[in-house]
């Protein structure tokens, strides 16, 4: 583990002085924090790169890798008996180390001019298999949901640093000032595990943080006016906010951080404008809408928010995070049937529609779509009938970006407990991730009590042969 | 850019322990054979270093902390120890490592390049064996002195002692303390000029909201500004520091240091309800002025030092609040977890050096050494979290005993009986949460608790807190398998309630920590070539004695050892740490600007004679702070105005004010504005102490709830630390999402409201926010926005109407908003609803209208279990009018579960229904029925929907309420008429539902509008009378007051 890399420290204060108190550096202010310049933001990939903004479809709970992607024959050979000697015994959130394996029920085929493998639960995304670069060998430290979704998002199972989402906007900044450049959607009004930590900006200004959008009425809490107050009433009264900043402000210019509090509350006023604009479907065609399954019940919530994706990624948001099952419904330690059947429905039509729309509108090179869970499930049976958690081999998938599709990458042990090739922990994920949108890990660095903070925690690695 | 340009570290830092002689040959060898040894090194040696090594291994990379681009390096070696033994290939790590002997210790590894070929091998062996030459670098040359440390690490100025300082000759006139001779003799060197004093009401904003967090009132404003006296500074600070709002504010300091939070951490982030005594312990402090040595002391080893004595037990809390997950089942790896928390934050905390580098190599940049790191580690490794204690005087103890043992000794049979039904389902259980951890795990836990280790005490704790969780959530009711049974037990029940009387009241949860006992678990270093035990110890770069640590029967006694070093009048790290993060709250800016780093990547120091000179006063005067406070802000350092701009000079030469040219701006804090808002709009509550309150209530800030996944909204917006690690610096941030929170949110606006209901006009409202009257300009600027809004700038005479009478009237914005119901019995989780009911409007978004509730309209906590039924919105994904429940518990999985059930029953507006709905989570689904009454004939219509939520409906915090939610929030309230509502447990028959009010004869709660009130029923309405609508000047004042509540001057102390 190497701390050798770190920026410049400088204040704020410094650096926009230095930069003289122009609009620009006002403007820059406004989207700054007090740490920011102390870790002088890059905002230009390190190297050229494909994808632009990233769409993570989070299964939420834990989806089963050995149900979808990950085809096991051997599992189904020894259903029933217990895990062969000659596995390690790993330690399981429910303890089900000893219990039968379980068989799966799918019914596999192999897809595209790759022949991926890819179970029954996902014919739609299936067509685009040449698209999907799979990697099979995945791993979190996370055993236990919160610490597994908060992993994910931030690279430590437990709370305080800032999530993928953040770094990324930290890395490249936004392309739409008066949108946020990191969105998160639900399918639901549950939580998230952990709740909004896993799209916080831990240790980094809150400009970085995620900003929860809701996929119907308002998008953004507190966009709207409060009742009663129109847009008039409403500029009446940031004008008169204004005059009495911008008098106060008149002997104080060397604080720019005022001048900065004046652009926060107009760039406020252009959000409220802007961001219903932005999840408008009014102006999406029927055939959109039924390409993304918005005409069929099961399908609708998913299908309305992956549209909403494609929207706001049109809009120049850089991150957007969309949740399936949020609260862990993925989560299946009895009855993985019913569940996975009835989330992998709602997913798979949705999914497909996402990435024929972006590839048809020339926006899949540009845009990295990412498939996975905190984790995947054990080959082992829990309750007769469901899978506890495995975070030490599980499946993810990539599309789009520029990365290599048609293809596996990395592999689990024959039962599908351990990754054994080409593993891939949640660091080198996050690696990679910043890697194909041509941010160096490394040299992206957050200075934190004196420390160069990584989104790696220094232990991650990119997984470069996804670009092939 | 600052000054110190970083990167040079990298060419004169070199990281060396044991390094000796430089030239490589033996003194003597001749020329020649020197030149040989070069030639053979450049082109056999250095090649094969490059090509298979240096990719890992040099200055990019440092893979094992290794580096092999200098002999300095190779001898000195990584994370397992030196690489090269020059003259000594078989003792030296690297050719182990090459010739791949060892399965675990192979180089290159295979993913790398692989085995080199022999040739090679036999090559660096032969390198070795004559003597590894290098040839010379003068620029790497390196000092080394005893211990292994370089000269330059020694000399250090954080590792020096503190100096005797006598202050300087410097600043004539302007001085009014020794700060300001260190301070002026700064700003002459660097031709800078200090400010002029501020004046009376700038200086008294201050020191309010400085040592107070409150802004000062008109009267207090007053009362300094016209007084004549001219110690009247000096007394208003002495007045300040006295009251006990100084240790409320001061203590959120602390807090923040701490990482201080009020739950766990983790998915179900469960409320801590005993650690509130530990915020009140560092209030209290503070209050008292305790030295702090004291205080440090307490924290660290209070159980050691006083175990009888409550107040200075709960000061351990300190130890107690890294998260936890109530269900890891990687037990030791949460307990690794918890102890690396424990010591990064020890480290960061008392002695300023982040410790977190050295946890798995020596620290690159700090003469930190990872053993160092494991010794200190080694102090806090004992501990165990106790839940058996309680925070009780030895007297109260006793007394509590004794009156346990009489009503255990007079239940003793009743309670037989209970277990003898509950065991046999309850012990399975608790059995199969033991099972579910490993082997190993069971084993320690199935020894008798006096058979077990330091180490199988703190494991099997926390396998036991798992176990503990099976018996502590068990409900009979749902377990016991048949309804005899279940007879059986309630009458039983019903019988040890008749025993309550003589149960003793009990004492207070003690959330504190001790040694698991007088021997500590072994502490070791893993590294790949196995394992070295450590002993506890200090740093070794200033001390490298060892520790006198004396074990009690019950302790090890090793943190009161680690506590009395931190606190030695001579420990350099401990002391100035702590004087300058006094400073630092003060000026907003320590004399060493990262104040929990005050190593090489931290800043250095502005004053470092400053600092020495205060931390030898205040190790002197006691290691009281108050003193310490008065003195720096008795200074004209602290005096001088923040109104002033930079000259020419300060804006070359210090522009960021390090020098104190003036007094620095700051905005205020989360609490500082949240506190401020409900002291200008007169709500602010001012109980002190106990446990806390929502963001809701009125109270302080730090007697707010923090619950580390579900932070107060507002508080984090305004940078409110998260609470996983400890804050030193907190941040500012602006963003657009802030201003929207602060324009549009429902809190801000109700301060506002509450504040234009008590101003009298203009002139008023400046005074209560910014505490002076508005300027000519100002008050033109105010009198043309209320003009604008409402054609006037007085008051209309006349009010609203107020109809606060009708009693079957729900409406917002009237004191008939909510009736909150008082009642400590629980639904379960099979009940039925009934209400007969009409309703006016929905919400124009998708909130939903609550007819009757038990929710906080929270999905994620256990706090927010409960259900609510109602009627969508506008906006809503299940369409609009369709009647709904909301319910929050339990799902099949035990996760925190949220669902809507909807009914698909439309319902229109302006028409009476009786709705029912009756909620079975044993059934699995939730059945209503709604009738139109206003249509003759209507049919019933019903639907049975399926629910995914099993169990803990009634479990949360809230209480039942009619007509909204556990808390206000307009939007789910009801508008219209509720002529009667009650709450019934069990599945009522459809022949007991009655649309006839008058006919319900059972229910936990029955309510009718038109019975008189009685006790159990509250009404709870919006105290603003006028409907803001109706009154243009009311609406425009409003208005007016929420934008002086969003000014830049109600934010910054500039």
């Amino acid at each position: 583990m190497s701390c050798n890399r770190f920026d410049h420290p400088t204040s704020r204060r410094d650096f926009l002085q230095t930069a003289g108190c122009g609009f620009g550096a006002v403007a820059l202010a406004a989207l700054m924090g007090e740490q920011q310049a102390a870790a002088a933001p890059l905002r230009v990939a390190h190297r050229p790169a494909k994808a632009k903004s990233v769409i993570f479809l989070f299964m939420e709970g834990g989806p089963s890798h050995l149900d979808t992607f990950d085809y096991k024959p051997l599992l189904n050979k020894l259903a029933g008996q217990s895990l062969p000697a000659s596995f390690k015994a790993p330690i399981t959130a429910m303890g089900e180390t000893k219990s039968p394996l379980l068989e799966c029920k799918r019914t596999w085929k192999q897809h595209g001019q790759g022949g991926l493998w890819i179970s029954d639960w996902f014919t739609h995304v299936a067509r685009h298999a040449d698209d999907l670069a799979v990697i099979h060998s995945c791993a979190s430290s996370g055993i236990n949901h919160a610490g597994g979704v908060c992993s994910m998002n931030t690279g430590s199972v437990f709370g305080g640093r800032p999530s993928l989402g953040a770094w990324a906007q930290y890395g490249l900044g936004t392309a739409n000032q008066n949108l946020p450049g990191f969105v998160v959607i639900k399918d639901s009004e549950a939580t998230v595990v952990n709740g909004v930590r896993n799209w916080g900006n831990g240790f980094m200004p809150a400009v970085y943080q995620g900003v929860e959008f809701s996929s119907e009425g308002t998008p953004i809490k507190y966009l709207d006016n409060p009742k009663g107050v129109d847009r008039l009433r409403q500029r009446d009264k940031l004008d008169l906010l204004a005059a009495l900043n911008r008098d106060y402000n008149a002997s104080r210019a060397s604080n720019t951080e005022l001048d900065a509090r004046i652009k926060g509350y107009e760039l406020a006023f252009q959000m409220q404008a802007e961001a219903p604009e932005a999840v408008d479907l009014s102006q999406e065609s029927e055939a959109t809408k039924k390409l993304y399954g918005m005409d069929n019940e099961a399908t609708a919530v998913f299908g309305r928010n992956c549209l909403l994706a494609r929207r706001l990624v049109e809009n120049g948001v850089r991150f957007v995070q969309l949740y399936s099952g949020a609260g862990s419904k993925w989560d299946s330690h009895k009855g993985i049937e019913v569940n996975h059947s009835r989330l992998c429905n709602a997913v798979d039509k949705p999914i497909a529609g996402l990435l024929a729309d972006l590839k048809a509108r020339g926006m899949l090179d540009e845009t990295l779509v990412i498939w996975g869970g905190e984790f995947g499930r054990t080959p082992m049976s829990e309750q007769g009938d469901g899978r506890d958690h495995n975070p030490t081999g599980f499946t993810m998938w990539m599309a789009g970006g520029g990365v290599q599709g048609g293809r596996t990458y990395g592999a689990t042990d024959d039962l599908g407990l351990y990754a054994v090739e080409d593993r891939l922990h949640v660091h080198d994920i996050h690696s990679t991730i910043l890697y194909l949108l041509g941010i160096d890990h490394t040299k992206l660095t957050y200075n934190h009590k004196g420390l160069p903070e990584r989104i790696d925690q220094n232990e991650g690695h990119p997984f470069t042969r996804l670009l092939g | 850019m600052g000054e110190m340009n970083r990167s040079r570290l990298f060419s004169t830092f070199v990281w060396l322990t044991g390094f000796a002689l430089l030239p490589a040959l033996a003194p003597g060898a001749d020329d020649d054979a020197q030149r040989a040894a070069m030639t053979f090194f450049e082109k056999e040696v250095r090649p094969i270093l490059v090509n298979r090594c240096f990719e890992c291994h040099s200055n990019t990379k440092q893979k094992g902390g290794l580096r092999v681009d200098h002999i300095g390096y190779l001898k000195t070696g990584g994370d397992t120890g030196p690489a090269v033994i020059p003259g000594d290939p078989a003792k030296s790590a690297l050719m182990e490592a090459v010739r791949w002997t060892n399965e675990d210790f192979q180089m290159p590894p295979k993913n790398s390049g692989g085995k080199m070929p022999d040739a090679e091998i036999a090559i660096l062996e032969k390198w070795i064996r004559i003597g590894a030459p290098w040839p010379e670098d003068g620029s790497k040359k390196v000092v080394v002195t005893e211990g292994g440390f370089t000269e330059e690490q020694r000399n250090y100025w954080f590792f020096q002692p503190v100096k005797k300082v006598t202050p300087p000759d410097a600043g004539g006139k302007w001085v009014r303390n020794d700060i300001d001779r260190f301070i002026a003799a700064k700003q002459a060197e660097m031709k800078l000029k200090p400010a002029p004093e501020a004046d009376r009401h700038e200086l008294v904003r201050r020191v309010y909201f400085d040592l107070h967090g409150l802004p000062p009132t008109k009267e207090q404003i007053d009362a300094f500004v016209g007084n004549k006296d001219p110690k009247a500074y000096e007394k208003l600070v002495d007045e300040l520091l006295a009251s006990p709002r100084y240790g409320e504010r001061w203590a959120q300091h602390w807090l923040d240091l701490v990482r201080y939070a009020e739950s766990d951490g983790y998915n179900a982030d469960a409320y801590r309800p005993s650690v509130w005594p530990y915020r009140d312990y560092v209030i209290k402090s503070l209050n008292d002025d305790k030295p702090y040595d004291r205080f440090v002391k307490e924290q660290l080893a209070g159980d050691e030092i006083a175990p009888e004595d409550p107040s200075v037990l709960i000061a351990t809390a300190f130890l107690r609040h890294p998260v936890y997950e109530w269900n890891q089942r990687d037990a030791r790896g949460q307990w690794d977890i918890i102890l690396t928390d424990m010591t990064d934050t020890t480290g960061e905390l008392f002695l300023g050096l982040s410790m977190g580098c050295a946890h798995c190599h020596n620290h690159k940049f700090d003469p930190i050494l990872q053993k160092d790191y494991y010794r200190l580690r080694s102090f806090l490794a004992p501990v165990q979290w106790r839940d058996d204690l309680t925070l009780a005087t030895p007297a109260e103890k006793k007394a509590f005993n004794e009156q346990q043992a009489k009503w255990e000794a007079a239940t003793a049979e009743i309670r037989a009986k209970m277990d003898a039904l509950t065991k046999p389902i309850l012990e399975p259980r608790v059995e199969r949460a033991l099972t579910r951890f490993t082997d190993d795990l069971q084993v320690m836990t199935r020894k008798p608790a006096d058979k077990r280790d330091a180490l199988e005490k703190q494991l099997a704790g926390l396998v036991e807190r798992q176990m503990e969780h099976e018996r502590r959530t068990f409900d009979p009711m749902k377990s016991l398998k048949s309804d005899e049974a279940k007879a059986e037990y309630k009458a039983l029940e019903a019988e040890l309630k008749k025993f309550d009387a003589l149960k003793p009241k009990p004492l207070m949860e003690a959330f504190v920590a001790t040694d698991a006992g007088p021997a500590a678990p072994a502490v070791a270093i893993k590294t790949r070539k196995g394992e070295q035990q450590i002993e506890p110890g200090f740093l070794s770069i200033i001390d490298t004695s060892l520790p006198k640590i004396k074990a009690t029967k019950t302790s090890t006694g090793r943190r009161t050892a680690l506590a009395e070093w931190i606190t030695r009048p001579d420990n350099q790290l401990s002391t100035r740490v702590i004087v300058n993060r006094m400073w630092q709250y003060h000026f907003g800016r320590g004399i060493v600007a990262t104040a929990s780093d005050f190593g090489k990547l931290g800043e250095p120091p502005t004053h470092p004679e400053l600092l020495d000179y205060l931390t030898t006063k205040f190790v002197k005067g006691g290691w009281h702070l108050k003193p310490l406070h008065r003195e720096i802000m008795l200074s004209a350092a602290y005096r001088q105005t923040a109104r002033q701009e930079p000259d020419a000079i300060a804006a070359k030469v210090d522009p960021s004010n390090r020098y104190l040219w003036r007094f620095n701006p700051r905005r205020l804090d989360a609490e500082q504005v949240r506190d401020a808002l409900l002291a200008v709009s007169g709500e602010l509550d001012p109980e002190a102490g106990g446990p806390a309150g929502d963001g809701n209530s009125s109270r302080r800030s730090v007697y707010t709830m923090k619950k580390r996944n579900n932070p107060n909204e507002l508080l984090r917006a305004l940078d409110m630390p998260a609470g996983f690690a400890s804050t030193a610096e907190r941040q500012s941030t602006t963003t657009p999402t802030q201003a929207l929170h602060l324009l549009n949110g429902d809190w801000l606006l109700a301060r506002a409201r509450k504040l234009a209901s008590r101003v009298e006009g203009i002139e008023d409202a400046w005074l209560a926010v910014l505490g002076r009257p508005p300027t000519d300009k100002e008050r033109a600027t105010a009198e043309g926005f209320l003009k604008k809004r409402a054609g006037t700038t007085r008051p209309a005479s006349d009010r609203a109407a107020d109809n606060g009478e009708d009693a079957e009237a729900f409406k917002e914005n009237s004191p008939h908003e909510r009736l909150l119901v008082n009642t400590n019995e629980k639904e379960g989780d099979e009940f039925t609803v009934e209400a007969v009911a009409s309703l006016n409007s929905i919400d124009v978004n998708a909130s939903v209208r609550t007819l009757v509730s038990r929710w906080n309209g929270g999905k994620d906590s256990l706090e927010s279990f409960g259900w609510s039924l109602g009627v969508t919105g506008e906006k809503s994904r299940y369409k609009p009018r369709n009647v709904i429940v909301q319910v929050v518990g339990e799902d099949e999985n035990s996760n925190i579960g949220y669902q809507v059930v909807a009914s698909n029953i439309h319902i229109e507006l302006g028409r009476r229904y009786h709705f029912v709905a009756r909620v079975s989570c044993t059934g699995k689904n939730i059945t209503f029925t709604v009738r139109d009454l206003d249509t003759p004939g209507a049919a019933v219509q019903s639907a049975v929907v399926p629910m995914d939520i099993r169990s803990k409906l009634s479990q949360g915090s809230s209480q039942i309420v009619i007509g909204g939610l556990n808390k206000r929030a307009p939007t789910h309230q009801w508008d219209g008429r509720i002529e009667a509502a009650r709450l019934v447990t069990g599945y009522v028959a459809d022949k007991a539902l009655a649309a006839d009010p008058e006919k319900w004869d059972a229910g936990l709660v029955i309510w009718r509008a038109s019975d008189p009130l009685n006790s159990m029923f509250a009404w709870n309405g919006s105290d603003t009378k006028s409907v803001e609508e109706a009154d243009p000047f009311r609406q425009a004042m409003n208005d007016l007051c929420q934008v002086l509540l969003n000014t830049n001057e109600f934010f910054y102390l500039h």
